[in-house]
C-alpha cells in the first residue's frame, strides 16, 4: 500500500500547475464567464502538451489524467477538460474532437460546454454514442453558474459499441468527482486565507473556534473527496467506485459551497471576490447525471443488483 | 392562545390586499436597487396612504396603529414581491422619535412619512461588520460641526438614497462601544464618494467613502458616544418586519409552480421535500408571529427574533436549494425563478445580522452560556 504520488505523477502535477498558472485563474476564468466564452487556448494548450493523452498513454492511465482533471478545476479552467482527458479515453479508447459534452440519451436541459462542442458524447442505455456537432447546431443557454452551457440534440452518431454505455457513465463521474474535488479545493483556500485575515473581535476570525471546526469539517470532506476520487481512478474507473467518489464529492459539494459563503460574509456575496468563481460551478456540477441521488442509485445497481 | 388576529387586522389586510393589486406588477422586492425609480414611486403611494407612519404616534403624524398593522403591511408586500420596508420610517424614524430634538423631527419626519426622503444604514466597514464596536469612521468635534472620514462598506441603496444613518466613532480609539455616536450624514455633501460592488444576485451594494466631509452638529441624533443603546432599540422596533415569513410562503409557492411546470409534481422524491417545506414555512409563520407578539406585549423579544431569524433565512435557502436538487439541470438556466432565488437567498443568513451573531445572541441570553473574557 502507497498513498503517496510517485515521482513521474508529481512531475505531471507540477508541469500542469505551471502551464495553468499562466493559462488559467479566476480573472481569466471571470473574463471569459462574462461573455459565456469557452477557453479553446487553454485546451489547446494542455493538449499539446499532453495533458490530456495520459489515459491513452502506456506509461500513465486514469489517475494521472485525474490529477489533471481536478488541477485544471481547481485553477479555475474554463475547458472540456475531465470529458477530454477522462471520459472520451475510457468510453471511447481514443481522443475524440474537442470541446467535448457530455450528455444523456434524450436530455432536454441545457448541458455544459454544449454551445462550443464538437463532439457530444451521449450516454444512452447499453452503448454511448459520438456525435459530431456543428457550431452553430445547439442553442445557447445563459446561466449564472460559471459554465458555458447550451441545449443539444441527442440523437444521431456513431455507436461505440455495447457496453460503452456503462463506461461513458463510470468515467462521467469519475471526471465530476475530480472536477468538484478541485473546485472545493480551491473555494476553501480562498475562504481560510480570507478568515486569516480578516479580524472581528479583536482576533482573525479563523482563530474561533466555533468557525475552525466548520472549515475543518469542509477540509475532511474535501480530502475524502480527493482521495476517493483517486481510488476511482485507480481502479480504472468500476462503476461502483466511480459512483462511491461522486456520491461523495457532490454531497460534500454542497457543505463547502454553504460553508464557504456564510463563514466569508459580505464580502463573498459580491462579484469582487474571488470565491464566486468556484462556488457557483459547485452546483452546476451537482446537477450533472441525476445528481447525488443519481451517483447514490448507481452505487447500489453496481454493488448489489445481478444483471 | 389564539393565533388569529382580530376583525379590524383582517380588515386592513384586505384592504393592503387590494392597494397591491394595483402594483402587482411592480416586483421590486428582490431588485430594489435597480428598480429603485418604480420602488420609490410606490413608497410615495404608500406615503399617501400613511402607510409608511403606521404604528408612529398621532402627535408626530403617524396613525398610531399597532405593530401587527406594519407587520401585516409588509408580509403582504413580501408576498406580493412589491417591497421590502425602507429604512427611513422604521430605524430612522422610530429612533428620532425616541431621541430627536423637536428640530430634528420637524425636519426628517415629513419626508420620511409621505416617502420622499431615503436612508441608507451605514454601520459596516472593511473592519467590522459583525463586530460593530470595532467601527473605525472617525467624527472629529470642531465647533458646530463634525468632521468625518472613514469608509462604508455592503450598504444597500445608498446610490438612490438622501442620507446615510453612519454610525461614527466619537470617543477615543478603543473606546469600543462605548464611543460611538449616529450622524445623519447627507450623501450628496462634498467629500462623500459612493462606489457599486456587484452581488451575486445581479444586484449591488455599495461603498462610501467619506473623506473629511462637514457634518453639523444637529444632525447628530442622540448623545454623543451614546449609539450603543440607541442601536439595539432601534433594531428591537423592527424585529418584526425585518424577514416577512410570507417571504417564505410565496418562494415555496414559486418553487411548487416551477416543479408543475417541468412535470416534476409527481416525483415522490419532490413531493416529500415540498412537504417538509411546507411544514417549515408554517413553523416560520408561528415563530414570526411570536416575535409580533413580544412587541405588542412590550416584552424584550430579542431571543426570540434572534432566533427567527436564524430560522426563517436557513428555512430560504432550503427552499430555493431545494428546487435545484430536484435534479433538472433546466434550474441552471438564468433568470428562472429557482436559480434566481439560489442565488438571491445566500445573502438572507449574512445581511442583516449573519447567522451566527444571532446563534451568539441565543447561546448567550437564553443558554447562559457565559462569554470568553
Amino acid at each position: 500500500m502507497d498513498f503517496e504520488l510517485n515521482d513521474d505523477q508529481r512531475a505531471i502535477l507540477e508541469a500542469v500547475e505551471t502551464l495553468l498558472e499562466q493559462r488559467a485563474g479566476a480573472a481569466r476564468a471571470v473574463a471569459l464567464a462574462s461573455k459565456g466564452d469557452y477557453d479553446a487556448e487553454l485546451e489547446a494548450a494542455l493538449a499539446n502538451a499532453g495533458f490530456t493523452d495520459m489515459a491513452l498513454s502506456e506509461e500513465t492511465g486514469l489517475l494521472e489524467a485525474a490529477l489533471v482533471v481536478e488541477a485544471v478545476a481547481r485553477a479555475g479552467g474554463l475547458a472540456a477538460i475531465g470529458a477530454a482527458a477522462l471520459v472520451a479515453p475510457h468510453c471511447a479508447g481514443r481522443a475524440l474532437p474537442g470541446p467535448i459534452a457530455l450528455a444523456s440519451a434524450g436530455e432536454r436541459g441545457p448541458v455544459r460546454f454544449g454551445a462550443h462542442a464538437r463532439t457530444l458524447l451521449v450516454a444512452a442505455a447499453d452503448e454511448a454514442r459520438a456525435v459530431r456537432v456543428q457550431p452553430g447546431d445547439a442553442e445557447t443557454v445563459a446561466s449564472n453558474f460559471g459554465y458555458p452551457m447550451g441545449r443539444v440534440r441527442t440523437d444521431g452518431g456513431e455507436s461505440l459499441g455495447a457496453g460503452s454505455g456503462a463506461r461513458l457513465r463510470s468515467a462521467w463521474r469519475l471526471a465530476l468527482a475530480a472536477e468538484a474535488t478541485g473546485t472545493m479545493r480551491s473555494a476553501l483556500h480562498i475562504t481560510v486565507e480570507y478568515l486569516k485575515q480578516r479580524r472581528q473581535f479583536g482576533h482573525p476570525i479563523g482563530s474561533f473556534q466555533a468557525v475552525q471546526h466548520r472549515l475543518a469539517e469542509c477540509a475532511v470532506l474535501v480530502e475524502g473527496s480527493r482521495w476517493l476520487t483517486y481510488e476511482a481512478a485507480w481502479r480504472g474507473a468500476t462503476a461502483e467506485a466511480s459512483a462511491t467518489a461522486a456520491a461523495y464529492a457532490l454531497a460534500a459539494a454542497h457543505r463547502v459551497f454553504s460553508e464557504t459563503h456564510q463563514l466569508s460574509g459580505s464580502i463573498g456575496f459580491t462579484r469582487e471576490h474571488d470565491l464566486h468563481v468556484f462556488s457557483m460551478r459547485l452546483q452546476a456540477l451537482r446537477l450533472e447525471l441525476d445528481g447525488v441521488g443519481g451517483h447514490q442509485r448507481a452505487l447500489t445497481r453496481s454493488r448489489w443488483t445481478t444483471a | 392562545m389564539n393565533a388569529r388576529f382580530g376583525d379590524a387586522e383582517e380588515a386592513f389586510r384586505d384592504e393592503v390586499r387590494r392597494f397591491l393589486e394595483a402594483h402587482r406588477d411592480l416586483d421590486g422586492f428582490f431588485v430594489q436597487d435597480s428598480r429603485w425609480d418604480a420602488v420609490k414611486a410606490f413608497f410615495r403611494a404608500l406615503g399617501e396612504r400613511g402607510w409608511l407612519s403606521l404604528a408612529w404616534p398621532e402627535a408626530v403624524g403617524g396613525l398610531g396603529r399597532s405593530p401587527i398593522h406594519e407587520y401585516i403591511l409588509w408580509d403582504e408586500c413580501a408576498y406580493a414581491r412589491a417591497a421590502r420596508p425602507p429604512l427611513g420610517a422604521g430605524v430612522v424614524a422610530k429612533t428620532l422619535i425616541r431621541y430627536g430634538s423637536a428640530a430634528q423631527k420637524a425636519r426628517w419626519l415629513p419626508g420620511i412619512r409621505s416617502g420622499e426622503l431615503h436612508f441608507s444604514l451605514g454601520y459596516s466597514e472593511p473592519e467590522a461588520g459583525s463586530d460593530l464596536a470595532s467601527v473605525r469612521t472617525r467624527a472629529e468635534r470642531h465647533g458646530d460641526t463634525y468632521r468625518v472620514s472613514g469608509e462604508k462598506c455592503w450598504t444597500s441603496y445608498a446610490r438612490h438614497s438622501d442620507y446615510l444613518w453612519c454610525l461614527c466613532r466619537t470617543g477615543e480609539p478603543g473606546s469600543r462601544g462605548r464611543g460611538l455616536s449616529i450622524l445623519i450624514v447627507d450623501l450628496h455633501a462634498p467629500g462623500v464618494k459612493v462606489g457599486l460592488l456587484p452581488t451575486l444576485d445581479g444586484e449591488a451594494l455599495h461603498e462610501v467613502l467619506l473623506d473629511d466631509v462637514s457634518v453639523p452638529v444637529e444632525q447628530r441624533v442622540g448623545p454623543e458616544n451614546g449609539a450603543w443603546t440607541l442601536m439595539a432599540e432601534a433594531l428591537a422596533d423592527e424585529r418584526h418586519v425585518q424577514f416577512p415569513p410570507a417571504r417564505l410562503r410565496r418562494d415555496l409557492d414559486d418553487v411548487v409552480a416551477w416543479a408543475r411546470r417541468h412535470g416534476l409534481e409527481r416525483d415522490p422524491r419532490v413531493r416529500r421535500t415540498l412537504a417538509d417545506l411546507a411544514v417549515g414555512v408554517r413553523e416560520a409563520e408561528v415563530l414570526g408571529l411570536r416575535v409580533l407578539e413580544t412587541l405588542v406585549k412590550g416584552r424584550s423579544g430579542v431571543v426570540e427574533a434572534a432566533a427567527n431569524k436564524v430560522f426563517q433565512t436557513l428555512l430560504c435557502q432550503k427552499i430555493a436549494r431545494a428546487a435545484l436538487d430536484f435534479g433538472a439541470p433546466e434550474s441552471l438556466v438564468a433568470g428562472n425563478p429557482v436559480e434566481f432565488l439560489w442565488r438571491q437567498s445566500m445573502w438572507e443568513t449574512i445581511g442583516g445580522g449573519t447567522s451566527e451573531i444571532m446563534l451568539g445572541v441565543v447561546a448567550k441570553q437564553e443558554l447562559r452560556l457565559a462569554g470568553r473574557s
